[in-house]
């Protein structure tokens, strides 16, 4: 035998206490004194520190590299951006795994290929004939480089220290980023093996090993060997090759679609050309989707899958122990042991991880396709037969920033919906109703930005008769464009629609509004379904085309589902062939202010993309969006598109205080009208087009979408209360806005002198909008807003655009527009800020004094008081009897 | 590494304390020490029977499953419950931690005191 190989940090494991074993003809640590299950539960708590500079590391250089990596890859190489990595397997033709990898894109000029220890030479092997039919090169960059894994809740904080705050990579899982850790030049992943949410994989120079090493245990980092990697990619239903892949335990080739995250992992597209298990790849993916729909017919081509395996008797599951349903032999486990947890109490968002251990029996099997979710299996464990089941998962990491153990069974507590007598509860409801109304309305302090509260006469209207009425109508060319009714009883809904319609004209200072549209969500749906409509207005033969590019501000830089993929544009976005994911491009964002859009990077991108739309907008928002830099360069540049605003928060603040968004160059304004607007829950959809523009039809087409193509009913109650909310704003605008900027920009530099740490540039006084953004540490956003709330003063938490996802936010993001309304000022500001300072920094319990500030301010401003409204007001409420 | 005296021991790694006519049987530190963290226990019901230099039940640990050899022949008197849910006993106090009471003895291992057994570690390790 020959000699075991070592890493760069192999004295710093032997120095530390470790086991050393021989791990595919490495010498590695399995475990520290700790031991095994401590590593585990430190890497699930804090974060664990793993040597895997023992993986082979390949550079692929040259300029067939993409040809080449196409050709041996089952992903798309494509599909990477620069900054980006993916998973894939090297396919063999059978459509076997010789091995799997991670693909790394950290600069345009060659791509980094990341291999299993043991196999590296076997892959080497097998790439390099392959590659001397390419115009590429293959280098063993191993022994330059070292690599260390990063793993577990606080890898964040520690290699923020590393960074100096600098931003260490996007927070998306494979997102890439070469950094400077304390003048050391480094190479950062956010990739790993141990399913946790946050993690890092960290490549620096052999020389720099030992230095990286220490100081990550210095910052409160722990060695973990070899044995807690395997139980905590085990936990996380990771396939290790040579268990899950590769040979499977009867000695027949397993094939790539037996592993569910081969569907990620394998593309088919065109740019692969003929690459290598292409064949034998596509005929397992059709039996695959045979099999997820539960048809068991291509169970040939796929006899078995890996599957999550959970062990409900006492003792524990080994590789190679087999698999019975029904006394036949169904499969073998493939990986399995006891794996450590921590329980939790509590739940949803409120669950709290306690420092309380135990320990589960769990595993990966390779078992008969027909073996479905919940199914009951035995085990044979040394000849006695253990009852077992496939359980859906192990663990989930979608609620950052930690992963989270689902154990088999657990019911979470359900609320008591049952209703034994409605009479009384029909009563209990209106008291409960009643309560909610006082407290809400006049106990509280309402900063959510996407709420205001309306005025009496709002509210009335919105209660009266329209809002149990019909009012189909629809323009019939015929008549001369005329609204024609399909109801009877509508002439008064039909004057205050028209009515509406003229206020909102004058409001965006534009041509053509549309106000059936119930939210802005729908008004957003509408427009990119006429989008949609309107582009393949002159070939009806054909299967309409999707939109393609399309660009909006990311999800987690402050934009709204309403423009994602996620929400409103799911079923009117194209999907890019080359790269093979929704084709839409985001704003870059300026790196000293992430809460900005780049707008020279933007330029750069709408050359490189020609997206056919462009939504501007956001939910968390603090500056305005360059719509007129961009218009500028689209019509310089004579690039056909279509400028959209989503305005949904910032409707209200449309004119000389904020942006005018036609004036500006957009063509197509949505939005709703109960944010920083005046009105009940709706949507609006406005463009400045007129009838003779080429585009006019696309109006037409808008507004076909939303009636007949989005609403039939569109809720004419609200729509009376819309009108009376758009006199309102139409009259007190000038005050209202100023007033409310003026107010965001002073909270802002209130709650920043209270010692609370405010996004933006203080230089603008933090925002340009209703909004302000505080920090109040990583993960902490969920617990501080339930604090408040129990303080009377209501917030939402906020992920800010460097945090991983809701569950992980460390902001609170607050608007102005409903205290402004309610009379507040900078000397109301000022006290808030101080109550909500002593409340989130010490803690202090401030919900009755809060009640205290609120009740003074109870009477709504910016909307018509006079002796003669209040006197009309009396009486409808009267005759109405509300 | 510690070896009390009042203890003998199998060179399986288990360790025999007679109390009267009773063996009360248990793993040494060595042996715990090997096995990294012990995550399950399997052990036999009272009133089995066991024999001597053959299993009675095996310990788990992360990393793999050895099996416990008995060092008499008899009938299990006690078996320790408490390990059933807390296996890493075994870990952090191996000599306190016992795993069965044997009773009925008719027959023995050859066992090791305390130094023979010592000696016996250093060679293996």
């Amino acid at each position: 035998m020959s000699e075991l190989k070592r890493t760069q940090l192999y004295d710093v494991h032997v120095a530390a206490g470790a086991d050393m074993v021989d791990f595919g003809g490495w010498e590695m640590p399995i475990q520290y004194p700790t031991g095994i299950v401590a590593e585990h539960l430190y890497t699930r708590h804090a974060c664990g520190l793993f040597d895997v500079s023992h993986m082979g590391r390949l550079l692929i250089e040259g300029p067939e590299r993409i040809a080449f990596l196409q050709h041996v890859l089952s992903s798309n190489v494509m599909a990477l951006d620069i900054k980006q990595a993916q998973y894939a397997i090297i396919p063999d033709e059978n459509g076997s795994a010789i091995d799997d990898a991670y693909l790394y894109k950290f600069n345009e000029d060659n791509f980094l290929l990341v291999v299993n220890a043991a196999n590296t030479e076997k892959d080497l092997a097998h790439l390099l004939p392959i590659a001397k039919d390419y115009d590429c090169t293959i280098t063993d960059i191993s022994k330059d480089y070292a690599a260390i894994a990063v793993q577990g809740p606080k890898s964040k904080e520690i290699m923020l220290t590393l960074t100096k705050g600098k931003a260490i990579t996007e927070p998306m899982k494979n997102a890439l980023n070469i950094v400077e850790l304390e003048g050391h030049k480094a190479w950062v992943a956010k990739t790993g093996y141990t399913g946790e949410p946050l993690g890092y994989e960290v490549y620096v120079k052999s020389c720099d090993a030992e230095w990286l090493w220490n100081r990550l245990v210095e910052l409160g980092g722990k060695p973990a060997g070899l044995g807690a990697r395997d139980t905590l990619r085990l936990e996380a239903g990771l396939p290790l090759y040579g268990h899950e892949m590769g040979k499977g335990p009867d000695g027949s080739d397993m094939p790539i679609f037996a592993v569910s995250l081969a569907k990620f992992a394998v593309s088919f597209s065109d740019q692969k050309g003929d690459f290598i298990g292409r064949a034998a790849l596509t005929r397992q993916s059709e039996a695959f989707k045979k099999i997820m729909n539960r048809d068991f017919s291509g169970m040939d081509v796929l006899p078995k899958r890996i599957m999550p395996i959970t062990l409900l008797d006492r003792g524990v599951m080994r590789a190679g122990m087999e698999i019975y349903r029904n006394g036949e032999l169904v499969g073998w486990v493939t990986s399995g042991t006891m794996v450590p947890y921590y329980r939790s109490e509590g739940e949803g968002l409120a669950t709290v991880i306690t420092d309380e251990t135990a320990k589960r029996s769990i595993g990966m099997c390779y078992i008969a396709s027909d073996v479905l979710e919940d199914d009951m299996v035995e085990i044979d464990v040394r000849g006695k037969r253990l009852k077992a089941v496939i359980p859906p998962y192990h663990m989930r990491v979608d609620a950052p920033p930690f992963a989270r153990p689902i154990i088999y069974g657990y019911e979470p507590a359900q609320m008591d919906v049952k209703v034994d007598d409605r009479a009384k509860k029909a009563v209990e409801l209106i008291f409960d109703a009643t309560h909610n109304h006082e407290w809400r309305q006049h106990q509280c302090i309402n900063l959510i930005p996407s709420e205001n509260s309306a005025s009496r006469a709002v509210q009335l209207l919105c209660a009266s008769d329209p809002s149990f009425r019909y009012a189909e109508h629809k323009k019939v060319k015929s008549f001369y464009d005329q609204e024609i009714f399909y109801y009877q009883g509508t002439k008064f809904i039909d004057r205050v629609e028209q009515l509406l319609v003229e206020q909102m004209k004058e409001y965006f200072n534009c041509t053509e509004v549309e106000t059936r549209v119930i939210s802005g969500q729908m008004s957003n749906m509408a427009t990119f379904s006429a989008l949609m409509d309107w582009k393949n207005r002159l070939d009806r033969k054909h299967t309409p085309q999707r939109l393609g590019y399309v660009m909006n501000n990311h999800i987690i830089k402050g934009g709204h589902l309403s423009a994602q993929p996620m929400g409103a544009l799911r079923d009117y976005i194209a999907i890019d062939p080359v790269t093979e994911r929704h084709a839409i491009v985001n704003f870059p964002v300026c790196e000293d202010n992430i809460y900005k859009i780049d707008v020279e990077e933007t330029k750069k991108l709408i050359d490189q993309y020609r997206p056919e739309l462009i939504i501007f907008g956001k939910s968390m928002v603090l500056h305005k969006e360059p719509v007129a830099a961009i218009r500028k360069f689209v019509d310089e540049q004579n690039i056909p598109t279509t400028i959209m605003y989503d305005m949904a928060h910032v409707l209200g603040l449309v004119g000389d205080y904020f942006q005018k968004p036609f004036e500006e160059g957009a063509e197509i304004v949505t939005g709703s009208t109960h944010k920083t607007f005046f009105g009940p829950q709706r949507g609006v959809i406005a463009t400045n087009w007129k009838k003779e523009d080429l585009k006019y039809g696309l109006w037409e087409t808008i507004q076909s979408r939303a009636f007949p193509g989005s609403v039939s009913n569109h809720h004419l109650g609200t729509q009376l209360g819309l009108l009376m909310a758009a006199y309102e704003m139409n009259t007190f605008k000038a005050q209202y806005q100023k007033a409310i900027i003026e107010n965001a920009k002073h909270f802002a530099k209130a709650l920043k002198k209270q010692g609370l740490d405010v996004a933006g540039d203080p230089e603008i006084g933090y925002t340009e909008t209703h909004q302000v953004i505080a920090s109040v540490g990583y993960g902490m956003g969920p617990e501080i807003a339930e604090r408040l709330e129990r303080n009377n003063i209501i917030v939402n938490y906020q992920a800010t655009p460097d945090e991983e996802g809701f569950t992980a936010s460390g902001a609170l993001r607050m608007g102005m527009s409903e205290m402004t309304r309610f009379g507040f000022g900078f000397e109301e500001f000022d006290k808030l800020a101080e109550l909500m300072a002593d409340c989130i920094l010490r803690g202090k319990e401030v919900g009755d004094e809060v009640t205290k500030l609120r009740s003074g301010y109870t009477k709504m401003h910016y909307c018509f008081d006079d002796e003669e409204m209040l006197n009309a007001l009396e009486s409808f409420s009267a005759k109405i009897g509300l | 590494m510690n070896y009390p005296n009042e203890l003998s021991y199998s060179k399986s790694h288990e360790w025999v304390k007679m109390d009267g006519d009773t063996a009360i049987i248990g793993i040494s530190d060595f042996a715990q020490d090997a096995l990294g963290d012990v995550v399950f226990v399997n052990l036999p019901a009272e009133g089995d029977d066991v024999t001597a230099a053959e299993a009675f039940g095996d310990v788990e640990s992360v990393k793999a499953v050895s099996d416990l050899i008995c060092p008499v022949t008899g009938k299990v008197a006690a078996i320790n419950e408490e390990l059933l849910d807390s296996p890493e006993l075994l870990n952090s106090d191996p000599y306190g931690a016992w795993i069965i009471k044997v009773e009925g003895i008719t027959d023995k291992e050859e066992l090791l005191d305390a130094a023979a057994y010592e000696e016996f570690c250093a060679q293996e390790g």
